[in-house]
């Protein structure tokens, strides 16, 4: 099905709140000792002098390296704390200084920090608060445009959300939701925040990173409405246990859940090909013990979310990053953008006023292993076959967990949801701009690499516009044939028939969905993304172009590609740029 | 329950009366309550029940009374509640999308699917583990490959195997199902590996069936059979598998076995090519599937595309659509420019 905002009515009533987490406030102990339990388990059979000290160490290292700002302070100086009562305990004899009793300080420091809170009246609040908001912005974005009838649409045509809304909402009736979006921007959880007020879902407990609540107000709204705190730069082995702990068993207590599966934001552009498999791996646990348990609702439902922009706010600071990384230092890492809210009101204005649509598919659901389910929350095997998910979880005869069963299990519903990410997504305009744009004028230097490529100068950088226009054509209709084959989606523009809405550039007829891609392309970046001047095509910055074609990596579509085969997504060509 | 106990009492189900499907049933009937062997003739299915032997296949080898041979696959496959713990998928190559589209409903998604085919699909260069992921509800695939020719086997002469899987818990179903004293299963988790090195050393037994019949002597043969995996491993290691997967049962092993044995039926094809006789009609004469014909095309058009140096595959290719002899192919073999070993 296929639906745009403009069918919905928008929420005057708060949306029906269906979930566990109305009453998280009553679970949310419970929860939490029962994480802590879990997870000192797990670490039962191992050295806990060894487990401790190594946990310490990367902890004491991470904080050195981190820097404070006002508000992250005092979470600084209770982790300190903690750490300081560790170390303590730890240069005491063990007849002493129970370990146990160190471990359990330790899980519960950090089970405290990633359990969230749910209040209802804040809930209410801000789900109140949200369409005065947003009408606000658009009264101030109409008048810009001096016609006030507009308003009403503009949210309509900024924001389009397409896919299996209906299927999503009623499986959220057989079981647990876990949405898994493709995450590019910050902008990404306030986005996902609207999408659910607007299509009216039920609230969703959010494992947001824990740099977002480094901002108190954002802070205070998000930690009340049932979100929990994601620290990636905690790669110690009793975080990491007490964080899928956590995830495990919000999912069995029924709370829907969002998560990024690809950890941070993509850094190259690209749709996320290699997912955080330990998070993932919640919902295939969570489903299990419900099954042995005999809940009355047992399953755990993947939702995959595409969202698709013209413009990401970080854009030069990702890649800047992603470059430094894949050439190891030859690029120069700058500073990292924050996240700053003047830029995110920026954003929103001109979102709203220079009709930069938001494209959001709500993906096929799947179930825990990445079969299709259905409406009434069956797994869709082969040749019109059910699939039962307890016989997959049978092994010897016996419903059960099993480690490297579950770890390959895993492992495919990474790939599945990879996969359907690149299949759910929708091509924008200026996507394809850019995408024509780099690979065209690659065609032009086919030996250098991706950073003598990226080093080219101004001249260099040149493309005559009669090559750009064909090129892009050509790659149009490439794109066509893949929707075609539902390999992905395209926006409205790219669809339009020949000649409709064309216009003269000089003597050139330049067809609309080049002008709009290249009028929309990364709209807000200080230097111009692609630029058309005369019979020149040239950007002032190749690397933001870089950014921006590389959404289409991963589809075979790049001059190089052909010389790969088999995987794609996310591997690179002879010259190192993504295939 | 330990691992044993449950196999034990296991029901076990071989898709497949071909006689290296006989051998397995036969094998795992030694371990297991009851072995279901499906079969696609009636009269084959009635013959096994009632004589204990298969009228077709390996006379002479006579089958326990565990071995229950049937035609409808709903009475094969979906046995119980629990349902069948292991299924062994023995059909040739090419009917295997068919047929496990037609048995798909019949699965229960707890089976430990084992197939033993060497083979792949043709054209689409699709594992026959892939192909039977994609058209079944289960999860949990893998394949079983050797020097294992049913004849010497069915004789009760040692033998060993590889067992390859993701899962360890198929690992678990081939090496307690299928292990006796005198057939020992090894376990690996290179499934690509195995699958391929099964499939290309096929292509190598028909070059060795037309060296042998020309009498071109050992020297030859062991030039063969080792320049034959190097072009094993380079293809093998293209398609993601592991180089020592080749150097073990599944690929030097199985290359040795076959390359050296006239039971082979790609040897067999071999030979006869070098006698002079058209494809056409050596298949139709010999009637079973020789899966080396069907594979070789495949693998020589995606090593031209990817560039893999397959000379002996691509002589063998040649030879099969006659479009070379044995003694011409053999000429621009050794006539080619020379290179280093590795």
């Amino acid at each position: 099905m296929s639906m745009s905002t403009s069918d919905l009515t928008p929420a005057t009533h708060s949306p029906q709140l269906s979930t566990p987490l109305v009453g998280f406030s009553s679970i949310r102990e419970r929860i939490l000792e029962n994480v802590v339990q879990r997870t000192m388990a797990e670490f039962s059979s191992n050295s806990l002098d060894l487990v401790l000290g190594e946990a310490l160490y990367q902890e004491r290292l991470r904080i050195k390296r981190g820097r404070d700002n006002l508000f992250t302070r005092g979470r600084s100086k209770r982790d300190k704390q903690m750490l300081s009562a560790i170390q303590k305990g730890l240069l005491r004899p063990p007849g002493q200084v129970d370990r146990h009793e160190l471990l359990r300080v330790m899980t519960a420091h950090f089970a405290e920090e990633i359990g969230g809170r749910f209040d209802t009246r804040i809930y209410d609040f801000t789900t109140g608060m949200l369409p005065i908001f947003f009408n606000w912005l658009l009264n101030a974005a109409s008048l810009q445009q001096f016609n006030p009838k507009k308003q009403r649409d503009l949210i309509h045509n900024q924001l389009i959300i397409n896919g299996e809304v209906d299927h999503l909402r009623a499986l959220a009736q057989h079981g647990t939701i876990l949405l898994v979006p493709t995450h590019q921007s910050n902008i990404d959880s306030v986005l996902i925040g609207f999408i659910n007020y607007l299509l009216e879902l039920p609230p969703f407990s959010y494992g947001a990173g824990l740099n977002l609540f480094n901002n108190p107000i954002l802070s205070f709204f998000m930690s009340h409405l049932g979100s929990y705190t994601v620290d990636r730069r905690k790669g110690n082995a009793i975080y990491k246990n007490t964080l899928k702990n956590y995830s495990t068993a919000i999912l069995r207590e029924g709370v829907h859940s969002i998560f990024f599966p690809g950890g941070g934001r993509s850094r190259s552009g690209a749709i996320e090909s290699k997912l955080k498999l330990g998070l993932l791996g919640t919902a295939l646990e969570a489903q299990t013990e419900n099954l042995i348990a005999g809940s009355a609702k047992p399953n755990v439902y993947i939702v995959p979310m595409v969202m698709s922009y013209h413009y990401v706010l970080e854009a030069g600071s990702l890649i800047e990053d992603y470059l430094a990384e894949a050439g190891k230092h030859r690029f120069i890492i700058t500073d990292d953008e924050s996240f700053q809210p003047i830029k995110v009101g920026r954003f929103f204005w001109k979102a709203f006023t220079q009709h930069s649509k938001i494209t959001v598919r709500i993906g096929r659901p799947l179930d825990v292993f990445g079969n299709f389910v259905d409406e009434a929350g069956r797994s869709i095997g082969p040749n019109g076959t059910t699939v039962d998910p307890r016989k997959w979880l049978t092994t010897r005869g016996v419903l059960c967990k099993n480690a490297q069963r579950d770890r390959e299990y895993v492992l495919g519903l990474g790939a599945k949801i990879s996969e359907r990410f690149h299949r759910e997504n929708t091509v924008l305009s200026s996507h394809l701009v850019a995408f024509s744009y780099f690979e065209a004028l690659r065609q032009q230097y086919p030996h250098l690499d991706l950073f003598r490529f990226l080093r080219l100068s101004r001249e260099q950088r040149v493309l005559p516009l009669s090559k750009f226009l064909e090129f892009a054509e050509q790659q149009r209709s490439e794109i066509l044939k893949k929707a075609l084959h539902r390999e992905l989606y395209v926006c409205p523009e790219l669809t339009m028939q020949d000649s409709q809405g064309d216009s003269f550039h000089g003597e050139r007829v330049l067809p609309a969905w080049i002008r709009e891609g290249v009028r929309q392309l990364g709209q807000l970046h200080d230097a111009a993304v692609v630029r058309i001047d005369g019979d020149e095509v040239f950007t002032d910055d190749l690397t933001l172009v870089y950014y921006y074609r590389n959404r289409l990596a991963g589809y075979g579509l790049s001059i190089r590609a052909s010389e790969l085969k088999g995987q794609l997504q996310g591997t690179h060509d002879r010259k190192g740029f993504l295939a | 329950m330990t691992e044993k106990d449950f196999w034990r009492k296991s029901q076990v189900t071989v898709v497949g009366g071909g006689s290296w499907g006989i051998i397995l049933a036969q094998l795992a009937s030694a371990n297991c309550q009851e072995v279901r062997l499906w079969v696609r003739d009636e009269a084959q299915a009635r013959a096994i029940n009632s004589t204990r032997t298969s009228p077709k296949y390996l006379l002479g080898t006579s089958l326990p009374a565990n071995i229950r041979a049937m035609v409808e696959p709903e009475r094969a496959l979906a046995v119980g509640e629990g349902g069948v713990s292991a299924v062994i998928w023995a059909l040739p190559s090419s009917v295997a999308r068919e047929q496990a589209r037609a048995f798909a409903e019949h699965f229960q998604g707890s089976e430990m699917l084992i197939h033993a085919t060497k083979g792949i699909e043709a054209g689409s260069l699709k594992r026959i583990s892939e192909v039977l992921r994609e058209e079944l509800p289960c999860a949990r695939v893998g394949v079983i490959s050797g020097p294992n020719l049913a004849a010497e086997i069915a004789r009760g002469e040692p033998a060993a195997t590889v067992v390859a899987s993701n899962y360890q818990d198929v690992i678990e179903a081939g090496q307690e199902l299928l292990s006796t004293s005198k057939f020992r299963v090894y376990s690996s988790t290179d499934m690509i590996g195995v699958e391929w090195a099964g499939t290309l050393k096929n292509i190598l037994a028909i070059a060795a069936g037309a060296l042998d019949a020309l009498g071109m002597g050992w020297n030859a043969r062991a030039m063969l059979i080792t320049r034959g995996l190097a072009e094993m491993v380079r293809f093998g290691v293209a398609m993601g598998g592991e180089t020592q997967t080749f150097l073990g049962l599944a690929g030097m092993g199985d290359l040795m076995a076959t390359c050296g044995s006239p039971l082979s039926r790609n040897y067999q094809v071999g030979a006869a090519l070098a006698k002079g006789e058209s494809i056409d009609s050596i298949l139709a004469r010999l009637g079973a599937t020789a899966e080396g014909v069907r594979t070789v095309s495949t693998v020589r058009d995606f090593a031209v595309e990817r560039r893999i140096s397959m000379p002996i595959s691509e002589g063998v290719y040649e030879l099969v659509m006659g479009k070379l002899s044995v003694r011409e192919a053999m000429e621009r073999l050794m006539t080619r420019p020379l290179v280093s070993e590795f």
